[in-house]
C-alpha cells in the first residue's frame, strides 16, 4: 500500500465531502487485499480485568462507565462477569490502544491485562 | 453492600460542587494516609505494598512487559502523585470540591484500600471481622472498612446516585 494511496482511506472520522466520497471507493480494493495477508501483527490485542476481591463492584462499573462510555448496564454486566467469571475482555483493538486503556485501568487501581486475540 | 446512613459524608451541592461531611479529625487522619501513599507509591519496584498499584501489562509476556514497564512505570507513578497532590490541597481547604477533585479523591481512596487489602491479605471470603482488637491488624483492617464506606460514598456521589 503506498503512502498516497493510504491516505485516501485514512481520517475515517471526519466529515467527508459529498465529491470526495468517490476516493473512498476507489481505496476500497486496498482494504480487501489488506485483509487477505493478515499477519500476526495485525490481529486484534484484548484488555482483559481480572477480579480481586479489595475492589468494590460499585467502583469498578463505574470506572467502566467512566473510561470506556458504557452505560451502566453494560458496565455492570462485565464488573459481574469479572465478578464471577474470574475476568472479562473490556476492550480491544490495536496494540498502542490496548497499552492505553490498561495504563488508564492501572491508574484506577484495576487489575488489567492486554494480549493478543486468538 | 454497604448500609448507607441517612446524611452521608459525600454530597453534592446545588452549584455541581462536592462536599465532605468529615470532622477535622478525619481530614487530617486521611491526610496522614495520603501522605504515607505518597511514599508508598516511590518504594521500591519489588516492595510487595506496591503489587497491586503497579500491575503486571502482559501477563502471558514477560519481555513485553518489562518494555511496557520501562516506559509506563514512571507515567504511572506520576500520574498517582498528581492524585496525590489534588486530594492533598482539597482536604486541606474548607471550599467544597469539584468533581475533578472529588474524582482524585476517589482514585486514592481505591489506591489506598489497595494497600491495605494487600497488607491484610484480603481474600474473597471478607474475615476481616474475625481479627482481634489487640491484633496489630485491627486498626487496619478498621481503617479498611471505612476507606470502604467513604469510597461507596464518593462513586454515589459522582454517579449521581
Amino acid at each position: 500500500m503506498t503512502t498516497n494511496r493510504k491516505q485516501n482511506v485514512s481520517v475515517p472520522f471526519t466529515t467527508r465531502p459529498a465529491d470526495q466520497v468517490v476516493m473512498t471507493q476507489v481505496a476500497e480494493p486496498d482494504l480487501i487485499e489488506k485483509t487477505d495477508e493478515v499477519t500476526d501483527h495485525d490481529r486484534p490485542w484484548i484488555v482483559l480485568v481480572w477480579n480481586d476481591p479489595i475492589n468494590l463492584m460499585s467502583y469498578v462499573s463505574f470506572v467502566f462507565q467512566k473510561l470506556f462510555g458504557y452505560s451502566k448496564e453494560k458496565a455492570d454486566e462485565l464488573m459481574l462477569d469479572v465478578h464471577e467469571k474470574g475476568r472479562a475482555v473490556v476492550s480491544s483493538g490495536p496494540r498502542e490502544r490496548a497499552e492505553l486503556d490498561v495504563f488508564r485501568l492501572h491508574e484506577h487501581g484495576l487489575w488489567a491485562t492486554m494480549q493478543q486475540d486468538s | 453492600m454497604r448500609r448507607k446512613r441517612n446524611s452521608g459524608p459525600v454530597e453534592r451541592i446545588d452549584t455541581g460542587l462536592f462536599v465532605l461531611n468529615l470532622t477535622s479529625d478525619e481530614r487530617s487522619t486521611l491526610s496522614g494516609f495520603v501522605d504515607q501513599l505518597e511514599e508508598v507509591v516511590s518504594a521500591p519496584h519489588d516492595d510487595p505494598r506496591v503489587r497491586r498499584l503497579f500491575p503486571t501489562a502482559y501477563h502471558d509476556n514477560p519481555e513485553h512487559d518489562a518494555e511496557y514497564q520501562g516506559y509506563m512505570r514512571d507515567e504511572l507513578s506520576q500520574s498517582r502523585r498528581a492524585s496525590i497532590e489534588t486530594v492533598r490541597q482539597a482536604l486541606m481547604s474548607d471550599e467544597p470540591m469539584t468533581e475533578a477533585q472529588l474524582y482524585s479523591f476517589m482514585t486514592v481512596l481505591n489506591s489506598l484500600r489497595l494497600v491495605l487489602g494487600t497488607l491484610l491479605d484480603v481474600d474473597e471470603v471478607d474475615d476481616l471481622d474475625l481479627i482481634p482488637e489487640d491484633s496489630p491488624a485491627y486498626g487496619q483492617a478498621q481503617l479498611y472498612e471505612y476507606l470502604g464506606w467513604l469510597l461507596e460514598w464518593t462513586v454515589s456521589a459522582l454517579a449521581g446516585e
